[in-house]
């Protein structure tokens, strides 16, 4: 049986570096959503920090750690036009919470919206995971414009074809969409993503990434099989048993994510019990690569935890290529 | 317990003032002793019980002047709790969020010597507010027990001694505060069992405070805990929440949160009454206590007295109304 190659990697967040945390408590305060006024040679420092973090642990596959995102959708959706930014709300069940974004008029991309932070994370390495959103932003704002979900998403679909577009031209290899709201669509919403994917991509030269976390995949096979991405990610923390069984059920031919850390809790996983699991997956995968993750961004951990969580998963897989 | 008609009270909580935060600011840099910041203490407490005694508070707590946050702080003098560091709630705004990695065991008291010291300077009524053991797991990470059911049992035990040390003190209303409890409607058995635990053998009137989550989905089976008040939050939610509690037999003393404490608009008298009135549709008026929807400490403090001093002359004159 031929296996795949390990790579590891991140899904997107990392928290702050302490000293950045309070750099941007003091410019930004606690209440703004945030952007203005932050300089870019200490934004480029903390970045390159966490990039470093990573790199010691072993991830070989990065992300910029998303440090000025405040949420998944707020970082996107305030430099959208249209959108407007709401009451506090929880994120999935987490203790952790959004803005709500409200669709108050057709949305419009009129200025980048993550290119200027991907610029500085290419200048400091090149393996870099630009990370998007479609649905989920569609999923959790508050629609008062468009009164049909498959308009709104198509829109931000576009939205988000024009960002790749410019990504690509800054030198991204790697795109990746954040969907955890799709584990929780009805059928219907499928197919729209499925459209949706085919906007997004369009004249696009990136690998695209399509990832999931929170809870195991079941509403989303066998259809997600058939969109236009090159990898899927999966939770294996929240649904191990049932995403083994969704695949050894419909197979798969494209190249997989598994989140196998806990990207929630500083409890340190049994690294055996880490490489077993990458193996079992290994089994059934059969493309050129398999990426292994925490299964959520990491901001949900204490920085000094982060790295150590991406040192246990690093390790555990480190003699599978072999 | 035999109170008046409408007592007020406050849920814990009170603006630190300026001078104190800025003490506080300079013992974390080593700068003052230990001593100077424990008298510094005391003397923001006298201001601060002072001031709700001023605005006409039946029942006060002293308003938390010595806790910086409600999950640390207890964690802090637990045994099995650490602190790796903190951790995002929303944008720039973090806590400290413990860790459970050993037995948990009951080390240090959480709040007698904060109630004996209040005992001294007031003779009002006083409520001792304690985060409830469900609201500390939740908000902690669970490295040790295999379930965060376990956690919870585990922790229940812990604060079930100091409220038993409490009332040997002479402590008589307790308040639980578990807001995470109505975020979790899934794991409602657990909450309730974590209560039975926290007050066995706690001869003491018991409250218990809930401000974040979806009311409907543990309404009516918070009916079920064994407390002798429920205190919510209304005026934050615009009353809307009035109808979910009407649709079963209210059968608990209810704490009715009726000035909002996100905004610093300061409401007026016959606003507030016109509020608590909307309780007499839960419960007869005998069975309600008046009290802002959750902690003051997010306020300027002339806000948070004027917020207080509007609210207990609203229940004055409804009291007047009622008693003829
Ligand atoms: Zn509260």
């Amino acid at each position: 049986m031929i296996m795949s190659r390990v790579i590891p990697t991140t899904v997107g967040s990392y928290p702050r570096p302490p000293w950045f945390r309070e750099y941007l408590r003091k410019v930004e305060g606690l209440q703004k959503e945030g952007g203005g006024g932050i300089d870019e040679a200490t934004y480029a420092k903390a970045v390159a920090e966490v990039i470093r973090e990573q790199r010691d642990a072993g991830v070989r596959v990065f992300t910029d750690g998303q440090l000025l995102w405040h949420d998944l959708l707020c970082h996107l959706a305030t430099k959208i036009d249209g959108f407007e930014m709401n009451g506090l709300v929880r994120y999935f069940d987490n203790n952790l919470y959004y803005r709500i974004p409200k669709v108050k008029a057709k949305l419009e991309r009129k200025r980048n919206i993550i290119v200027d932070e991907f610029r500085v994370a290419y200048s400091i390495e090149r393996e870099i995971k630009a990370v998007l959103s479609c649905f989920t932003l569609a999923a959790l704002s508050e629609d008062k414009f468009y009164g049909n979900k498959t308009d709104l998403v198509m829109d931000i679909a576009h939205i988000m074809n024009q960002e790749a577009k410019e990504l690509v031209k800054k030198g991204a290899k790697y795109i990746q969409i954040d969907e955890p709201s799709l584990l929780y669509a009805e059928k219907e919403d499928l197919s729209i993503m499925k459209d949706a994917i085919e906007v997004i991509r369009r004249g696009v030269d990136a690998k695209f990434f399509l990832v999931t976390y929170f809870r195991d995949a079941e509403r989303i096979f066998p259809e997600v099989l058939d969109f236009n991405v090159d990898v899927i990610g999966l939770d294996f923390v929240e649904g191990y048993e049932k995403n083994l069984n969704l695949l050894r059920e419909f197979g798969v031919d494209k190249e997989i994510q598994a989140g196998i850390v806990d990207g929630r809790t500083t409890k340190m996983e049994d690294k055996e019990q880490v490489r077993r699991r990458v193996e079992a997956i290994n089994e059934i995968v059969n493309g050129e690569t398999l990426y292994v993750s925490p299964n959520t961004g990491l901001e949900f951990l204490p920085y000094s935890k982060a790295s150590e969580k991406l040192k246990i998963l690093c390790r555990s897989v480190g003699d599978i290529n072999e | 317990m035999n109170r008046r008609l409408l007592p007020t009270t406050v849920v814990g909580s009170y603006p630190k003032p300026n001078w104190l935060r800025r003490l506080i600011r300079e013992y974390e840099k080593g700068e003052i002793s230990d001593k100077v910041m424990r008298r510094a203490y005391d003397d923001a407490v006298k201001a601060v019980v002072k001031e709700q005694e001023l605005a006409g508070v039946d029942i006060l707590w002293d308003g938390e002047m010595r806790r910086d946050e409600m999950t640390s702080y207890f964690a802090r003098r637990i045994e099995g709790f650490t602190i790796y560091g903190e951790v995002r709630v929303w944008g720039n705004n973090y806590y400290p969020k413990p860790a459970i990695v050993d037995e948990l065991r009951y080390k240090d008291e959480l709040a007698v010597s904060d109630y004996k010291f209040l005992r001294k300077i007031t003779d009002r009524e006083i409520k001792v507010p304690i985060t409830g053991p469900y609201t500390l797991v939740d908000w902690s990470f669970n490295e040790y027990y295999r379930t965060r059911e376990e956690a919870v049992y585990a922790l229940a035990e812990v604060i079930n001694q100091e409220l038993r040390r409490l009332v040997d003190e002479g402590a008589n209303y307790i308040q639980i505060d578990d807001p995470a409890v109505p975020t979790h409607p899934e794991e409602i058995e657990v909450a309730k069992n974590s209560i039975e635990i926290v007050t066995r053998g706690v001869n003491a009137y018991i409250g218990m405070h809930m401000c974040y989550g979806d009311y409907s989905k543990i309404y009516p089976e918070i009916l079920e805990f064994d407390v002798d008040q429920i205190d919510l939050e209304f005026a934050n939610r615009g009353f809307k929440d009035v109808e979910i509690f009407k649709e079963y037999e209210f059968t608990k003393d209810l704490g009715f949160g009726c000035v909002d404490v996100h905004t610093r608009r300061i409401e007026s008298v016959e606003e507030i009454k016109d509020n608590i009135r909307k309780a007499f549709s839960i419960v007869e008026p005998k069975r309600v206590y008046v009290d802002p929807d959750c902690g003051l400490k997010l306020l300027p403090s002339e806000v948070a007295f004027e917020k207080l001093r509007n609210m207990c002359q609203a229940a004055r004159e409804l009291r007047e109304d009622l008693e003829g």
